[in-house]
């Protein structure tokens, strides 16, 4: 098995392991943190030095993180609260159509509600021309949702710009930024942000963990979705998973201390994957090389059917499309938002590199990838 | 672990398939539907398939079905290939039901090329 899916999830780092372990196991650990005896005390020293290091990585303070299940719980309380909280400045919302659907979902369900959602399409590159944004920004605009790296293409947004013309017209920016926290700098104090998901399990941290960050700027709320404690300013209520809050706050403080080196290894790991495929007839990369996350790569090639060629790249783990939509035969919505044929999304192939990937699986990679790409285009007949 | 969506005999019949290619000189149809494309060659003597191939642009269960349609037909009367019905197949592969149509197509071409065959003869 060689696993080049790591947009999907990643590993999960010993040292996390350890200091999960640790926070599971010590005496007093498992008290709640939200009691005021000492033991209680102890977990919420635990969970505040594990904000530190989150905080840390995406430059803030800790009090302006939320903790959450993951990415699609902080989009939704990001986009749900913040329109429903905004509701009186008007019902405009703005995204883009290549959106995860843990933001897609969240806005049809606020359409179905009344609001009114521009869906952008992206350049042929992937990327939002801020022209489209600019001219898409209505007085009632409340909410903008431009993701920072798509997890399918690993296009990256130009979120600085995309935020400092929400803030030009009084508009919040929600980033989704499961595929890039812990993995591109990010400097929140700095960034024209309001609102910005995270996760561990992208960055080789536990599953079931990760955050919100909640710009401390006037008009900048969301209203809760659930209800039932006082806990984190009752923005997110229930008791605090100490355990997975350490896990991800060493996954951020690995992540800090990494990322240079882990960047350069990514980099090289895709030009040497690029370099031995480009040459194949009728290749195309999804996305664009120039302004790619350097992590993923994502491949069609003509006149190859997608699924056939997933089984032909075995042991080989990649996705066709997103990994939450590898069951459906559907082509991606976000490769057709591209403009790509039913039949070139339908044959796209994320390949996502990692922290452990070697050179040795890039090269095994190359060579299944151009072996099944030429078995299955000699199987077919004639278009 | 969610299952496997492909039995052994599929991942089998698909890695290596021996009918694959064109039979030149011999009869043959192509049909290019629901997304997927197949071509399929006979060589015919005395009324009878003496060899069959196949070209397929489409799922592994498509490519699977066609290359045991392939070995299951030859040393069949030709005539057989009119009626040729895939249901077989379908059972003995486990083909997904969402895939039924895909191995429709490979019916309708075989039932296609035997009349081909059978105009020709």
């Amino acid at each position: 098995m060689i696993y080049l899916d790591y947009a999907a999830s990643t590993p999960v780092d010993p040292a996390v392991i350890e200091s999960m372990a640790v926070a599971m196991a010590a005496p007093g650990n498992y008290a709640n943190p939200s009691s005021t005896h000492s033991e209680g005390r102890y977990s919420n020293e635990l969970i505040a030095r594990a904000a530190g290091q989150l905080a840390e990585l995406v430059g803030t303070s800790p009090d302006r993180l939320i903790w959450t299940s993951g990415a699609t719980e902080s989009d939704n309380l990001a986009i749900l609260g913040a329109a429903t909280y905004r509701e009186d400045r008007g019902r405009h919302l703005v995204s883009m159509r290549t959106e995860h659907k843990a933001v897609t979902d969240p806005f049809a369900t606020l359409a179905q509600r009344g609001f009114e959602v521009t869906w952008l399409d992206p350049d042929p590159d992937g990327r939002l021309g801020l022209d489209k944004l600019q001219s898409a920004l209505r007085d009632d605009t409340q909410l903008v949702s431009v993701m920072h790296v798509n997890n399918e293409t690993g296009i990256v947004q130009d979120i600085a710009g995309i935020g400092e013309l929400c803030r030009e017209r009084g508009v919040l920016y929600h980033v989704d930024a499961a595929q890039s926290c812990g993995k591109l700098p990010i400097d929140l104090d700095a960034l024209p942000v309001d609102l910005m998901s995270m996760t561990a399990h992208k960055f080789y941290g536990p599953k079931g963990i990760g955050a919100l960050y909640i710009a401390d700027r006037k008009g900048v709320h969301v209203d809760p979705m659930l209800f039932g404690g006082g806990q984190q300013r009752r923005l997110r209520p229930g008791t605090l998973p100490t355990q997975q809050i350490v896990g991800l706050g060493e996954t951020a403080a690995i992540a800090t201390q990494r990322m240079a080196q882990d960047l350069e290894h990514l980099r090289t790991l895709r030009d040497r994957f690029w370099a031995g495929i480009q040459d194949l007839p009728g290749l195309i990369v999804n996305g664009s090389l120039e302004h790619g996350f350097p992590g993923i790569l994502n491949v069609s090639a003509a006149g190859v059917e997608g699924e056939s060629l997933l089984l032909a790249l075995e042991p080989l783990c990649v996705a066709t499309g997103s990994a939450c939509n590898s069951k459906s035969q559907e082509p991606s919505y976000v490769l057709r938002a591209l403009g790509l044929s039913d039949e070139l999304a339908q044959a796209a192939i994320r390949f996502s590199f990692g922290r452990p990937t070697t050179e040795a699986e890039v090269d095994t990679a190359i060579a299944l990838y151009r072996g099944a790409v030429t078995r299955l285009r000699q199987l077919a007949p004639a278009a | 672990m969610s299952a496997d969506p492909y039995s052994d005999r599929v991942r089998a019949l698909f890695a290596r398939p021996e009918h694959a290619g064109t039979l030149e000189g011999g009869a043959s149809a192509s049909i290019d539907d629901q997304g997927v494309r197949i071509s399929l060659s006979a060589r015919v003597s005395d009324g009878q398939v003496e060899a069959m191939a196949f070209q397929a642009y489409g799922c592994p269960h498509l490519i699977a079905a066609a290359e045991a349609a392939c070995a299951e037909l030859e040393g069949r009367d030709a005539v057989e290939l009119l009626e040729f019905a895939a249901s077989g197949l379908m059972q003995s592969l486990s083909v997904p039901v969402e895939k039924t149509g895909r191995i429709l197509v490979l019916e309708d071409a075989i039932r296609s090329l035997g009349r081909v065959i059978t105009e020709t003869q």
